[in-house]
């Protein structure tokens, strides 16, 4: 059978094959999960990725930008599954989960560090929950012997002391943006961010009545209206760094995003020095590449040099 | 001309041949008055030793300048009388033949009397070329006892293998990262069944091995300049970013690296890694990384370590290389049906490719020797092997693919071999070709086995879209009646067809390719091997589709072929080549380059603002270039404007209007002629004919010019088109430029038949013998009158025509008038 490259397109997902007679692999696409940043754009090394801006109608809100991929130029390396925030990717070969830069380590896992302490949780609070943009928490009251039992139960029972909060977090799907963490009045949360960064608003630049940066923002607060001068401003605390308001930003330079630091676990690879060097500052690339003293790219220049001179 | 011609004229008996039909005394007292003749004389076999004797003592005793011999065709002893002369010290070129026995006594036998009058006039036209001959020097060139054999398949491997082993030294070109060619790629061979890579292997690695073999892979030939014993070709060496010296092929880095591709080597079936070679047998065995998959994770080079084999900055290299011969040994392509619907192929699974099916049952390849179907990963219970897809079809290949039976008659067997009772195997066909030694027992072989031979094409392949079986619909002949079989695996046995960049090649080498793509032989019967280019050789599958022994043979063939030229020091070259006067040409002053774009031999070169050239060692003589430069700046050797016109007044000077003045080429047309006169083949005596190398050479001015003098009729014959023209395309120059010129004449009241252009082989004496009858009776019905009138009226438009050249031209020295 010849090879081919199918593109399969749904209301939830999109998803891509490359079908050999004696091997499959496959790239899906959670719609539901993907807010159209521009992550896996930057570090695919195939370009493959296309974040395609909606174009915005008169009088309407801005819309996301849309993911495409190309069947033909991806080579299911896996490179964009681990690097996506919102983890709204998935490679499969031979119909198994299975990321091939992973396993090779060639490239690092972003690390999302959440903890949470629930001996510190009032019974009936669920303020993490309800303040979760993307839904990923659950806080269950559990009686003794481990019965789940709902808040207004709860209320009423008397021996409030043996009953136990647990709360549940869909860390692997998180983009770490510490809305939670915030909010809880225990501070019981603590969740340390993937992404560390800059994000301005030059208010001379931005237009007036634009807020369509706001309108994508998947994470609330993390930009804001303010009333006072109806304008659009940062808030770098809840920040995750995805970079989906710099697409659909109109004029140039109004939103400056600058990405310092990428939590991550440790891989010497130069793929990742690469896609670290596009993904931030060139500044930033090279201060990770000093305290991380010599990385392989630093070696190979230093080898080919070598390999210069004695010729 | 410095000194004044002295012309002796000897004419031969042939023993009766010539004197039973012709006035040998009248022809020898005609031949004295004609101009510049000093000595006029006969002999019973001028080619015999005592002829040859006679005419050399009078070459001293009359120190004689330029010589003649009447006697029979000079495509017979021309050669046996340059030499004779050259015996005397005479340059060999100061020697013309005047063809009297097959032009004219054995042509018109019954007709002693216009025999002879026609045999003076060939004399008279043979005196009129030799007075203006010019003494011509063979030259020789150097040769670099170096080759080069571009494609490492079998063919090329063989050509390699033997010209080393002769001790030569041997650059072997392979575009690809590993030479084998398609046989690498195959399970077992026909007939014999010896595991494909078991024998090719060996003779992989003794090339890679061979002292006198370099090995140049993942290269491309960029350009050739030069000619045989003399070839310069510039190549490039893609970056493979591995260090050829310090890869010792362990594969540790491929093991590490994460990023797989399809192979093409396993027909897209199988994958390989980013860093890696296509098949575990590589010649050389030297890793590749793919830049266009690699995402520079750089784990390679932590496994290579020490050995720091890996480069990522390696850049294109070109070299130049030296060689005397180039053997091209590219081989083919499949067909790969996509574009038919009929058959299934990329839409249905289990459709797959008879390379697809070598590469299932290998046991190195990507399923380790499973045969499984695509659509659910298992072994399928009945296969069809369905011949013929694409070849032998008018609206797609026309040829026949040549190995297809044989393969499919091998594959059944192997399916039968491995799979016993538990697959039926079925071959649908439209004709089992199974010649050659031991093919048609290997044939039997396979119905012993029980393979389902069904005679009949198949016209369609349907897809149970459940079982994702498939049902084949063809007409079977033994029944005569339409069938449908269901399988569940069909194996489509594709046409072979050219080599991708087949186009490339030929343009850089300058060497033709068919209709069907393939290259073209010089002969397709006695020169199989060469191309028309000297020193440029076919072998294998390139020039057509060959098996293995086929390809083989022929690849020991080329180097046999090479070797001719490879063991000289010097290669002889001939001189009737085509010089271009370089004050003359007009491209220093306009964008000309007509020659460049005809000579069929990238011969003659005009680069912008420069007078054009022609390199002496390319050229092949035709003079197609000659008769197409506009400003006449090209001279053909020996076969000049001066001396042809010349030919041309010597025979239309008396009664012109009764002749029909002929251009014969001499490979074809002539030879046709001869052949009419060899059998026989009565026909009236009122041609004459004028012998050009090629067709191509044949000046419109020529054309004119007898027009001009009152020639009756005028025949431009050449060899057939579009492929039997010895020069290649000289024939369709010709056809182009005299169909213009034709057109012209006729507006202008030429009547139509009066200026024929035909083709006539050098097979066709009788053809030959019909046209010259045919354009006699037609001059005769249109009658010395209508022909004068017509003639009147041209003149002064052919005199205005020809005047501007005839200006820049001093007209000849020597007139062709009688004294
Ligand atoms: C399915 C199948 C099964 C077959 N089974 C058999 C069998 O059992 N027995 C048998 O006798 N025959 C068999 N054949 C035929 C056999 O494959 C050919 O006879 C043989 O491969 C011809 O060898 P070759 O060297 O002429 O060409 P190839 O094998 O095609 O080799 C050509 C080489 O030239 C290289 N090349 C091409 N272009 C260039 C370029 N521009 N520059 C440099 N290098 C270039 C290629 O990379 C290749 O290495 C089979 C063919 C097919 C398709
Ligand atoms: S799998 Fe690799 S090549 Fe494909 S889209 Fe993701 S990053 Fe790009
Ligand atoms: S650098 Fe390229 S070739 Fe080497 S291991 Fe990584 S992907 Fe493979
Ligand atoms: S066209 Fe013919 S004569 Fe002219 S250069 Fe080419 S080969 Fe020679």
């Amino acid at each position: 059978m010849p090879l081919k490259e199918l593109k399969t397109d749904t209301e939830n997902t999109l998803t891509i094959e490359r079908i050999l007679h004696t091997k499959r692999y496959s790239l899906t696409l959670d719609k539901t999960l993907c807010v159209g940043c521009e992550i896996c754009q930057i570090t695919c090394p195939r370009e493959a990725i296309e974040i395609k801006k909606t174009p915005k109608k008169n009088g309407e809100k801005a819309q996301r930008p849309i993911f495409d991929v190309s069947e033909q130029k991806c080579s299911y390396c896996g490179m964009c599954e681990p690097i996506c925030p919102f983890s709204a990717l998935e490679v499969r070969v031979d119909g198994q989960r299975m990321v091939p830069v992973l396993e090779k380590e060639s490239f690092p896992k972003l690390i999302r560090e959440i903890e949470v302490d629930p001996t510190k949780c009032d019974i009936d609070c669920i303020d993490c929950q309800e303040v979760c943009p993307l839904n990923l928490i659950s806080v269950k009251i559990l009686a003794p012997g481990g019965k789940e039992i709902s808040p207004e139960e709860a209320r009423s029972m008397p021996n409030k002391e043996n009953l136990k909060v647990k709360v549940n977090i869909e860390k692997n799907l998180s983009p770490c943006c510490r809305l939670c963490e915030l909010k809880c009045p225990k501070g019981a949360i603590h969740v340390r961010k993937i992404m560390h960064g800059i994000l301005r608003i030059n208010l001379e630049k931005c237009p007036d009545g634009c807020q369509d940066c706001l309108d994508v923002c998947p994470i609330p607060g993390a930009l804001y209206l303010d009333e006072s001068d109806r304008k659009v401003h940062t808030n770098e605390t809840f920040c995750v760094f995805c970079g989906t308001c710099t697409i659909v930003c109109p004029v140039k330079e109004a939103l400056v995003l600058d990405r310092r630091t990428i939590h991550h676990t440790p891989v010497s690879s130069g793929a990742w020095n690469k896609a670290l060097e596009k993904l931030t500052s060139a500044k930033e690339y090279s201060k990770e590449a000093k305290t991380k003293a010599l990385t392989k790219a630093k070696k190979m220049a230093e080898k080919r040099l070598l390999l210069k001179e004695a010729s | 001309m410095a000194e004044t011609p002295r012309v002796g004229v000897f004419v031969c008996h042939c023993g009766l041949n010539i004197a039973g039909v012709i006035a040998i005394k009248e022809l020898i007292e005609y031949a004295k008055t004609l101009p510049y003749v000093v000595v006029a004389d006969d002999n019973r076999y001028s080619c015999a030793d005592p002829g040859q004797e006679q005419i050399r003592k009078s070459i001293e005793n009359n120190k004689l300048n330029r010589v003649v011999v009447a006697a029979c065709s000079p495509r017979m002893h021309e050669p046996t009388f340059r030499k004779c002369v050259m015996e005397t010290g005479l340059n060999p070129y100061f020697f013309e033949m005047a063809n009297i026995r097959e032009f004219s006594s054995w042509a018109h036998g019954d007709n002693p009397e216009q025999a002879t009058e026609k045999a003076k006039e060939i004399v008279k036209m043979a005196v009129a070329k030799a007075v203006l001959l010019q003494p011509l020097e063979a030259m020789e060139v150097p040769v670099t006892n170096k080759a080069m054999v571009l494609g490492g398949g079998i063919a090329g491997i063989c050509a390699a293998l033997d010209l080393a082993d002769m001790g030569f030294k041997v650059y072997m070109v392979e575009k690809g990262e590993s030479i084998g060619g398609h046989m690498a790629q195959l399970d077992k061979t026909f007939p014999t069944l010896d595991c494909s890579i078991c024998i090719e292997g060996p003779k992989m690695v003794d090339v890679s091995r061979h002292p006198n073999i370099e090995i140049i892979s993942f290269a491309d030939v960029l350009r050739v300049d030069g000619y045989v014993g003399n070839f310069k070709v510039k190549i490039r060496k893609n970056p493979r970013n591995v260090i050829a010296d310090n890869c010792t092929g362990c594969g540790e880095c491929r093991d590490v690296c994460p990023v797989e591709y399809p192979n093409e080597w396993d027909m897209d079936m199988g994958v390989r890694k980013t860093i890696s070679v296509p098949f575990d047998q590589a010649v050389p065995l030297v890793y590749t990384i793919n830049k266009d998959y690699c995402i520079e994770c750089y784990k390679c080079v932590d496994a290579c370590g020490a050995r720091q084999a890996i480069n990522f900055d390696q850049k294109p290299e070109e070299v130049e290389l030296d060689v005397g011969a180039v053997i091209i040994a590219t081989g083919f392509d499949i067909y790969l049906p996509t574009d038919d619907q009929r058959y299934g192929y990329g839409k249905y699974d289990n459709v797959i490719t008879a390379l697809e099916l070598e590469r299932l049952i290998l046991a190195a390849g990507p399923t380790r020797g499973k045969v499984v179907r695509a659509s659910d990963g298992k072994k399928p219970h009945s296969v069809a092997l369905i011949q013929c897809v694409g070849s032998r079809d008018v609206n797609k290949y026309e040829w026949c693919s040549g190995f297809c039976c044989m393969y499919a008659v091998k594959n059944a067997i192997l399916l039968k071999e491995k799979y016993k009772d538990d697959v039926e195997v079925y071959i649908l066909y439209m004709d089992m070709r199974t010649h050659f030694k031991g093919y048609e027992e290997f044939y039997r072989r396979a119905r012993e086995l029980g393979v389902n031979f069904i005679r009949g094409k198949a016209s369609q392949i349907l897809e149970d879209s459940k079982t994702k079986n498939l049902i084949i619909r063809a007409e079977d002949v033994a029944l005569g009646e339409p069938i449908e079989l269901e399988t569940e695996m069909a194996v489509l046995c594709t046409a072979a067809i050219a080599k991708k960049g087949s186009d490339e090649v030929a343009r850089i080498f300058s060497i033709s390719r068919g209709t069907d793509g393939f290259f073209m032989e010089s002969h397709p019967k006695l020169k199989p091997i060469d191309t028309p280019v000297d020193g440029i050789l076919l072998a294998g599958a390139c020039q057509a589709p060959k098996d293995i022994p086929y390809s083989v043979s022929q690849g020991s063939g080329a180097a046999g072929r090479a070797a001719t030229i490879l063991s000289k020091p010097k290669w002889k070259i001939e001189p009737i080549i085509a010089v271009v006067d370089q004050e003359t040409c007009q491209n220093t002053r306009v964008k000309c380059a007509i020659c460049q774009k005809v000579c069929p031999y990238g011969a003659a070169s005009a680069p912008e603002n420069q007078p054009a050239r022609v390199t002496p060692a390319m050229c092949h003589g035709c003079g197609t270039c000659v008769a197409e430069c506009p400003t006449d700046a090209i001279t053909q050797m020996h076969f000049t404007d001066e001396q042809i016109m010349n030919q041309i007044n010597a025979a239309l000077e008396a009664n012109p209007e009764e002749k029909i003045l002929g251009f014969l080429c001499n490979w074809c047309s002539y030879a046709g002629a001869d052949l009419a006169g060899t059998s026989r083949f009565e026909h009236p005596p009122t041609l004459r004919a004028i012998r050009v190398m090629c067709s191509g050479r044949v000046d419109r001015d020529f054309v004119l010019e007898a027009f001009r003098e009152g020639a009756g009729m005028v025949l431009v014959a050449a060899c057939h088109l579009p492929y039997d023209c010895h020069y290649i395309s000289g024939n369709v120059w010709m056809t182009k430029r005299m169909q213009a010129l034709k057109g012209m004449l006729e507006k202008l009241g030429l009547s139509p038949e009066r200026f024929r252009i035909d083709y006539i082989s050098a097979a066709e004496g009788s053809k030959f013998a019909e046209v010259i009858t045919e354009m006699t009776e037609q001059m005769k019905a249109l009658g010395k009158d209508r022909i004068l009138a017509e003639n009147e009226k041209l003149r002064p438009i052919i005199d205005r025509m020809l005047a501007r050249k005839k200006a820049k031209k001093a007209a000849p020295t020597i007139s062709a008038s009688s004294k």
